[in-house]
């Protein structure tokens, strides 16, 4: 065979998205564990979830020869094998034991993809871990040598029979006849021969196969058929277990998504065209400006209205569909918190209990890439600044392990993600002190609280007394909002005294096809994304005024700043002396009024990169093209509001938002 | 220059083909291999803050191009667009960019032997564009390298425009 006959790279990078999937599963599935060690013994179903997963990173390091991974896999897999069979207690040390093992999986399978040097500590944690097994195995073997080699497969054969549908059943007794025919014939042979003619890919097989591995000795694992059982059970109940769906998914490149949207951008931006024609032609029949000919072509002109009505939906069915195929449940980054809040606390000697909900939310995958990170700052400083210790809390009322609150919903066009503790909330007297002691703010500065809440935004800015290596060091909530303003989202805070803080994040379903409002400014039009605008208005000069020298409007009661865009892009024309057209756009919770000369409606834009073509530019966040082929250019209203603001035109009193 | 120079070796003995066209009271030939095709004059969307050397930006067929204005680009007074007016489209640096010229007049064959050098004629700087100069009977024909009508910092400005993520 030659060497290259498969595309190694590929599998590799298969492997690696395989293996996080599997490592994220086996995290869950430990925390899991970690919670039923005070009845002694686990969830079956949760040691079989946590055998399988470990045994594909097994088979599939075996394959590219990643015999380090394959190991360590191995051993963790005979550790569970003990744990499956009950032939060893479940305690803290055995969970640790194998987090631990976990954890120099995943360096394992760093190295053995990357190159590098294997962990130091990696001989001194094998040698734990085999004693560990040691022990116990010598147990199992004597227990297991009393079962006779056919008695289990009458096992086998009534336990798998009586949780089978119809279907199954047929599958699974042809399997077992043929695996009892060939364990009689080969029964002095190598049972291994064995494993290497059955289609290990199907995972029922494989785990049927797994019995007949054994068949060489004598001993043969009881507990199996429950395995089995279990295994089956779990494939009927779906989605809960993410692995046995896998066969009818594929992995699609996102590239060709991407393509894919592109292309559906472009019928979008046809199909309003279209239905522009549509409707000045409906006008003109109407009009009888086509008189002559109206009785030929009024019926004409409702056919194309009609056909382009059916286009429309079906276009937007076509849009909505790949939207839907490049959403992914938000569940993907969530998974992988549970292990990080553990970690963090047990190192901070706090007791946390992280509860997520709405982990099935969907939103774009680009998006759920991004916003990982920024959760993840955010869940380290609940548990290290929110939450309290377990004896602060008792003396307080509280219930000492502190509860964080992950939480997604969909909420028209937007995903919410709320973060939310029941610790301290946010000391802002401490703030304060620390923004004076860091010259962030004067001794003096008179500031709402919100505005002391906006200062833990600054960079470098940290109230921690210690710098730990979990935070305290500056970085981190200045890195969170950054991250989420750059993905066009929204981030809030609230925050009480002594019972809390909660986090609040906006982000956009998508980033490719948002609603606007389109606005008239000197002769060009521009968009503004429908989802920061607040309201618009017209509002009489009599009624601006100035503060510092800046327009400003006072709506229901709030000081609104005025940001003129035609001045700000210095487009030329003339300020109309009575009135102005304003849009007020919300940002964090503050308002501005964006200054245009007329408004000209809402509209569904695909948005089009500016800026391989022009370069970026502050204030513009791209392009679209309209029905009638013109351009609209999209304005970024977080950078054009604060580019207007720290232009020097506003002092902080006025405007300390962004 | 030295490239004109090789090209033109390479030609030796054959006529350049070249699409001439106007801007005031001049004419100018390109290579028609560097025009990609021409366009009338569609509207031109002003991009505020875009360099200095960008008119704007059109839609060609779904796709945005950046839009430069010859006469602007050649310190010529602007002049209001006619019917002639066309926007030939070129690539430089593997990117699309429309050029606004007075007129296109017609494709020409300049035999190599009636090209000159662009020095012997035309003294300064910044005209590192100009490949040379054609005679087609009575007619003077400058030869223009559209490649270089922005200059390597502006071009570092548009190459450096890949790296950006589009947000």
């Amino acid at each position: 065979m030659a060497d290259d006959l498969f595309d190694k790279q590929e599998f590799v990078s298969y492997f690696r998205d395989e293996s996080d999937e599997l490592l994220q599963q086996i995290d869950g599935d430990l925390l899991k564990l970690e919670e039923s060690v005070g009845e002694g013994h686990a969830d079956p179903e949760i040691i079989n979830s946590l055998f399988r997963a470990l045994h594909t990173v097994k088979g599939s390091s075996g394959m590219l020869g990643f015999s380090d991974v394959q190991n360590l896999a191995h051993k963790l897999e005979n550790l569970c094998d003990l744990l499956r069979k009950e032939r060893m207690p479940l305690s803290e040390s055995i969970v640790d034991i194998l987090f631990g093992g976990r954890d120099f999986l995943t360096q394992l399978i760093e190295v053995a993809i990357n190159g590098g040097d294997l962990p130091d500590d990696l001989s001194a944690y094998t040698a734990q871990l085999d004693q560990s097994v040691a022990v116990y195995e010598q147990t199992s073997h004597v227990i297991e040598g009393t079962a006779s080699g056919a008695a289990s497969f009458e096992a086998v054969a009534t336990t798998g029979t009586a949780s089978k549908s119809a279907q199954d059943l047929a599958a699974f007794e042809a399997e077992v006849e043929r695996l009892l025919e060939a364990a009689s014939a080969k029964k002095a042979e190598e049972a291994s021969a064995v494993a290497a003619v059955a289609p290990v890919s199907d995972p029922v097989v494989a785990t049927v196969v797994a019995p007949v591995e054994m068949i060489g000795e004598p001993a043969i694992n009881v507990q199996q058929p429950e395995k089995v059982a279990a295994e089956k059970a779990t494939a009927e109940k779906g989605p809960a277990q993410k692995r046995t769906s896998l066969n009818q998914t594929i992995r699609v490149d996102i590239d060709r998504l991407d393509t894919l949207l592109n292309l559906v951008g472009e019928l979008v931006i046809n199909r309003t065209r279209i239905s522009d024609i549509a409707t000045t032609l409906e006008r003109l029949v109407s009009d009888r400006a086509l008189e002559a000919s109206s009785g030929l072509v009024g019926p004409l002109a409702k056919d194309l209205a009609d056909s382009s009505a059916l286009l429309a939906r079906t276009t937007n069915e076509i849009q909505e569909s790949i939207m839907k195929v490049r959403m992914v449940p938000i569940g993907q980054v969530f998974d992988r918190f549970p292990r990080l809040v553990r970690d963090v606390a047990k190192a901070r000697g706090k007791e946390v209990q992280l509860e997520i909900s709405g982990a099935e939310t969907d939103l774009d995958k680009t998006i759920v890439d991004e916003v990982g990170e920024p959760l993840m700052h955010l869940l380290r400083n609940c548990v290290d600044h929110g939450i309290e210790t377990p004896d602060f809390r008792e003396k307080h009322g509280k219930p000492r392990a502190g509860t964080i609150a992950l939480n997604a919903y969909h909420e028209g066009n937007q995903i919410i993600i709320e973060v939310s503790d029941d610790g301290g909330g946010i000391d802002l007297e401490r703030v304060r002190a620390r923004g004076i002691n860091q010259a962030l703010i004067g001794p003096d500065d008179r500031l709402s609280d919100r505005e002391l809440i906006e200062l833990i935004f600054t960079p470098g800015f940290s109230t921690a007394e210690v710098i730990s290596d979990v935070s305290g060091r500056g970085v981190g909530m200045d890195v969170v909002k950054k991250n989420i303003t750059r993905l066009k989202g929204v981030f809030d805070v609230d925050s009480i005294s002594g019972s809390g803080t909660k986090f609040t994040i906006k982000l956009p379903l998508t980033l490719a096809i948002i609603q606007a409002l389109l606005v008239r400014v000197v002769d060009e039009l521009y968009a503004i994304p429908l989802d920061s605008v607040i309201e618009s208005q017209r509002v009489e000069m009599t009624d601006v005024r100035t503060v510092h020298g800046n327009e400003v409007i006072t709506l229901r009661g709030q000081v609104v700043p005025l940001v003129r865009i035609a001045e700000f892009f210095e487009l030329g024309g003339k300020r109309d002396p009575e009135k102005v057209m304003i849009v007020i756009v919300g940002l964090g919770g503050r308002q501005v009024g964006l200054v245009v000369d007329s408004f000209q409606g809402e509209q569904e834009i695909v948005i089009k990169p500016l800026s391989d073509v022009v370069g970026r530019i502050a204030g513009i966040s791209g392009a679209t093209i309209l029905g009638n082929g013109s351009i609209s250019l999209i304005i970024d209203v977080h950078s054009l509001v604060s580019e207007a603001y720290t232009g020097g035109k506003a002092t902080r009193a006025e405007y300390s938002g962004v | 220059m030295a490239d004109a120079t090789v090209e033109r070796q390479q030609l030796s003995g054959e006529a350049i083909k070249v699409v001439s066209f106007r801007l005031g009271s001049e004419e100018y030939g390109v290579d028609i291999g560097q025009v990609q095709e021409i366009i009338r004059l569609v509207a031109i969307t002003h991009v505020p803050r875009a360099p200095r050397f960008m008119e704007g930006v059109i839609n060609l067929r779904g796709q945005l191009i950046p839009i430069i204005d010859l006469r602007t680009r050649f310190g010529m007074r602007r002049t209001d667009s006619t019917k002639q007016t066309r926007i030939i489209v070129t690539e430089i640096g593997s990117k699309k960019v429309g050029i606004v010229v007075d007129s296109v007049s017609e494709v020409l064959d300049i035999p190599v032997e009636n090209v000159e050098d662009a020095p012997e004629m035309i003294a300064g700087v910044g005209t590192e564009y100009i490949q040379g100069v054609g005679k087609m009977n009575d007619r003077l024909i400058i030869m223009l390298d559209l490649t270089m009508v922005i200059s390597e910092n502006e071009k570092s400005q548009l190459a450096s425009i890949d790296a950006v993520v589009p947000t």
